[in-house]
C-alpha cells in the first residue's frame, strides 16, 4: 500500500514499525481488547504523573520511626528500597537532614539531575538556568522568593546533584503534627520540601 | 467505570532491571507518538486480560535479546519495537490474535 501525503506536520511517510503499531491497535480495538481512550489515558498518566508521593512516604516514615531515619541517613539506597522504591537512575541516593542549625537545598548546576524515583519529574524551575546558578551564588535570596525565610545563623548547604549522586532533603517534622498518622504526614510533605525550597507546615493539611 | 491504569511505578517494578522503560533523567522517552501508543496498549491489554507482567516481561526480554537495535535505530525505537513483538507474542500464545 502506498502511503504518500503532503501534510506539513508529517513530512515522512509512516515508518514500518509505526504502521505495525497502528495495525495492532486497530486489531485490538476490533477484538474489544483496547479502546483508544484507554490507551490515551495511560499515555497521559505516564507522561505526567510521576509524583513526589514516594519521597513523601520515605520522609513520613523517617519522622515516625527513628531506626528507619537512621538507616535512611546512613544508607539511603537500602532504606528507600525497603519501601519498594528505587530504580535504574536512582542508585546513588544520599539523604541530607535539615536540623535547627542547617538547611539543605538540592540543585543540579550542570543540567537537571534529580532523584526522580522518589520525587517524580523535576519542576520546570529546577531545570532553569537562573535557579541552577542562583541556588549556589545567592541561596538566601532564592529561598526568600520561595517564601522561605531562615534565621541568619542557619547554615545553608547546597548539594549539587550529578548522574552519580542524587540528593533528597529530609525536612524537619513541623510542630503541631504530634500524633498524626503517617498518611496524614505524607500529605504535608511536598515536592519542594524535599528539594529544600519549602518547609512543611502543619497548617497545609487542614486545607487539604 | 473502567479501572484506573496502574501507577507508572508499578510498571517500573514489574519490568525490573531486565527491561526498564527508556528514560532520560527520569522522564519517559517517547521519540514518536507510536512509542507511547505501544506502551499504552501493553498496559491496557495486561489489565484487560489479567495476564501477569512477569509473562510480558519474559516475552519482552526475549525480543530484546533476539532483535537488538539495528543500525540507525534509536534505543527507544528498538525498545518499543520489541515491546510490540512481546505484546504480539503474548496475545498469540493466549490465542487472542492469530
Amino acid at each position: 500500500m502506498s502511503h504518500e501525503h503532503h501534510d506539513h506536520h508529517h513530512p515522512r511517510p509512516a515508518s514500518a514499525v509505526e504502521l505495525r503499531a497502528q495495525a495492532l491497535e486497530a486489531l485490538l480495538a476490533e477484538r474489544g481488547l483496547v479502546s483508544t481512550d484507554a490507551v490515551d489515558a495511560v499515555v497521559t498518566l505516564y507522561e505526567q504523573d510521576v509524583g513526589p508521593q514516594n519521597g513523601a512516604k520515605v520522609v513520613a516514615r523517617a519522622w515516625v520511626d527513628d531506626a528507619y531515619r537512621e538507616r535512611l541517613l546512613t544508607n539511603a539506597n537500602a532504606a528507600i528500597a525497603e519501601l519498594g522504591f528505587g530504580g535504574i537512575e536512582g542508585d546513588n541516593m544520599i539523604v541530607v537532614a535539615n536540623t535547627a542549625g542547617v538547611h539543605n537545598m538540592i540543585v543540579c548546576t550542570l543540567c537537571s539531575c534529580y532523584p526522580w524515583p522518589v520525587l517524580g519529574l523535576p519542576p520546570t524551575w529546577y531545570k532553569s538556568s537562573p535557579y541552577r546558578a542562583r541556588a549556589v551564588s545567592e541561596p538566601r535570596s532564592v529561598l526568600s522568593e520561595f517564601g522561605v525565610t531562615l534565621d541568619d545563623d542557619v547554615e545553608i548547604r547546597i548539594w549539587d546533584s550529578s548522574a552519580e549522586v542524587r540528593y533528597l532533603v529530609l525536612p524537619m517534622r513541623p510542630s503541631g503534627t504530634e500524633g498524626w498518622t503517617q498518611t496524614e504526614l505524607e500529605a504535608i510533605i511536598t515536592r519542594d520540601c524535599m528539594i529544600g525550597t519549602a518547609l512543611p507546615t502543619a497548617r497545609e493539611s487542614a486545607a487539604a | 467505570m473502567s479501572a484506573d491504569p496502574p501507577e507508572l511505578a508499578t510498571v517500573d517494578r514489574a519490568l525490573g532491571d531486565q527491561a526498564p522503560l527508556p528514560r532520560d533523567n527520569g522522564e519517559l522517552v517517547f521519540e514518536e507518538p507510536w512509542q507511547g501508543r505501544a506502551l499504552g496498549m501493553g498496559v491496557v491489554v495486561l489489565e484487560r486480560t489479567g495476564a501477569p507482567w512477569s509473562e510480558f516481561r519474559r516475552h519482552l526480554a526475549a525480543a530484546i535479546s533476539a532483535h537488538p537495535a539495528t543500525e540507525g535505530e534509536s534505543a527507544a525505537g528498538a525498545y518499543y519495537r520489541c515491546w510490540l513483538d512481546a505484546l504480539e507474542a503474548l496475545l498469540a500464545q493466549r490465542g487472542l490474535i492469530d
